[in-house]
């Protein structure tokens, strides 16, 4: 495998927002109508044309003022990919040899069912193409050795991107380094996500950053328990009402009765 | 169709027209669904200009006329099967006949105990099936909601593919006779007696005109 890393190292990042802008750039997506809602996090949230997001987290300090959490926020590329699991169309939603989930939009009829089932929030419906959009890991530059267009524009290295393994010691050892309340986030679950977070604070400081995230237990229970046994209880009655023909006997007007 | 000799009118236009609206709906809403819920049937996308897009959107739409089909079969229906007397009770403990030998199965009228339930059970999965169809298909409710809904859909298939092979074995092979009712709507006098005897006596005595 040539898996790949895609790692944030959110204590590094100035907000300066380049990554969006380069984002939008290299998938070629229209700017959008925002609005002031006093902060500086803009747009508001991601969008079918916005699938990278620096969100900014206000923390009041006692002594007055703020402190910032700066969070680039995009698709994860679960190892183990919700959406993928709940895709009806064959190949729309696939994998890369780098780990990168694509929605392949020309296959993409709009169901929605990513939408529902991501553990992130992160795919974005838009009403107008009628098809689902999100962040793709630029596989277009990854397949040709490139790096991601945000990971390649992060002026102070908040975003690197290279081989999975030595991403992932690289993201324990700045962990480490900042010691505290320093985590890693992504490799534990869902099978590992090709996107890391070095996190200096708790999980839950950071918005809209899920805590323990995990394929939904409902996407179980549809795509890997009521999926087959629909095959079963149709297959049950079939047979049962062969054998009910054969053993039992058809029911006719003639027989019996008074 | 002018009245057969010796033949007894078991449905009318109006019972035959809603049942075959709700099984061409019912039939076609299995097989798109079953090519949206399994990879290796996404073939069936194929027989669609427009593949799984309008496949999809035809599901919704069908999906829609069962719906409305099924408030017709209320009205056809539903007073001869909403309730169970105490003769159904009793066709319950000997399942109709269906399984074991049985000395006399209690009278049904219309319809036995065992197509209550069917259309008690139907009733509820028309609900469901509603219910959550058409808030997956326009999903207002939050990510954490709408997911259950894709739960209680595919728990909707389960349950409603096993009842439609069996409805549909009980209503040919099983009963010979009996496909008539959704053919020309005559059937037997002896089929009558033997499926639906109480139901014949109202008939014969002007009580119930069909």
């Amino acid at each position: 495998m040539n898996e790949k890393v895609m790692l944030i190292d959110v204590s590094k990042c100035t907000a300066c927002r380049g990554c969006q802008v380069a984002c939008k750039q290299w998938n070629r997506l229209p700017a959008e109508k925002t609005q002031q809602r006093g902060t500086h996090q803009n747009p508001p949230d991601l969008t079918p044309a916005t699938w990278n997001l620096v969100r900014f987290t206000e923390i009041p300090l006692r002594e007055g003022g703020v402190r910032w959490l700066f969070r680039k926020d995009n698709c994860m590329h679960c190892e183990d990919a919700a959406c993928q699991r709940a895709c009806p169309v064959p190949g729309c939603i696939f994998k890369t040899a780098e780990g990168a989930v694509v929605i392949d939009t020309e296959k993409c009829i709009g169901c929605e069912y990513c939408v529902n089932v991501c553990p992130f929030e992160i795919p974005r419906f838009d009403s107008a193409t009628k098809k689902v959009y999100k962040c793709t890991l630029c596989w277009d530059r990854i397949g040709n050795g490139q790096i991601p267009a945000c990971a390649k524009t992060c002026g102070p290295g908040a975003v690197t991107f290279g081989p999975k393994e030595k991403m992932i010691a690289q993201a324990y050892a700045r962990a480490k380094a900042l010691g505290g309340d320093a985590t890693v986030y992504g490799d534990k679950f869902v099978k590992g996500t090709h996107v890391m977070y070095v996190l200096p604070e708790k999980v839950r400081m950071y918005e809209k950053l899920t805590i323990n995230p995990s394929v939904p237990v409902s996407v179980y229970l549809w795509k890997d328990f009521l999926k087959p046994v629909s095959v079963l209880a149709i297959g049950a009655a079939l047979v049962g009402t062969f054998f009910h023909y054969i053993i039992k006997g058809p029911k006719r007007p003639e027989e019996g009765g008074e | 169709m002018a009245k057969p000799k010796n033949l007894i009118l078991s449905s009318t236009v109006f019972e035959r027209v809603v049942h075959w609206v709700l099984a061409g709906s019912c039939l076609f809403l299995f097989l798109t669904g079953f090519g949206l819920m399994f990879h290796s049937l996404s073939f069936m996308a194929n027989f669609f200009p427009g593949g799984h897009y309008i496949m999809k959107l035809l599901h919704n739409i069908v999906g829609i006329i069962f719906g409305i089909a099924f408030l017709f079969a209320l009205i056809a229906w539903g007073k001869d099967t909403l309730y169970f007397d105490e003769d159904d009770k009793k066709w319950f403990r000997v399942m109709g006949g269906y399984l074991w030998e049985v000395e006399k199965v209690p009278e049904a009228g219309k319809f036995n105990a065992g197509q209550k339930m069917f259309f008690m059970v139907l009733f509820l999965f028309w609900f469901i099936m509603m219910g959550t169809g058409i808030f997956m298909w326009f999903p207002i409710f939050p990510a954490e909601i709408t997911r259950w809904l894709y739960v209680l859909h595919a728990l909707g298939v389960v349950v409603l593919g096993g009842f439609l092979v069996i409805h549909f074995y009980l209503g040919t092979y099983g009963n010979p006779g009996t496909f008539q009712v959704m053919g020309h709507g005559y059937v037997t006098k002896g089929w009558a007696k033997k499926h639906r005897p109480k139901w014949l006596r109202d008939v014969e005595a002007g009580r119930r005109s069909v």
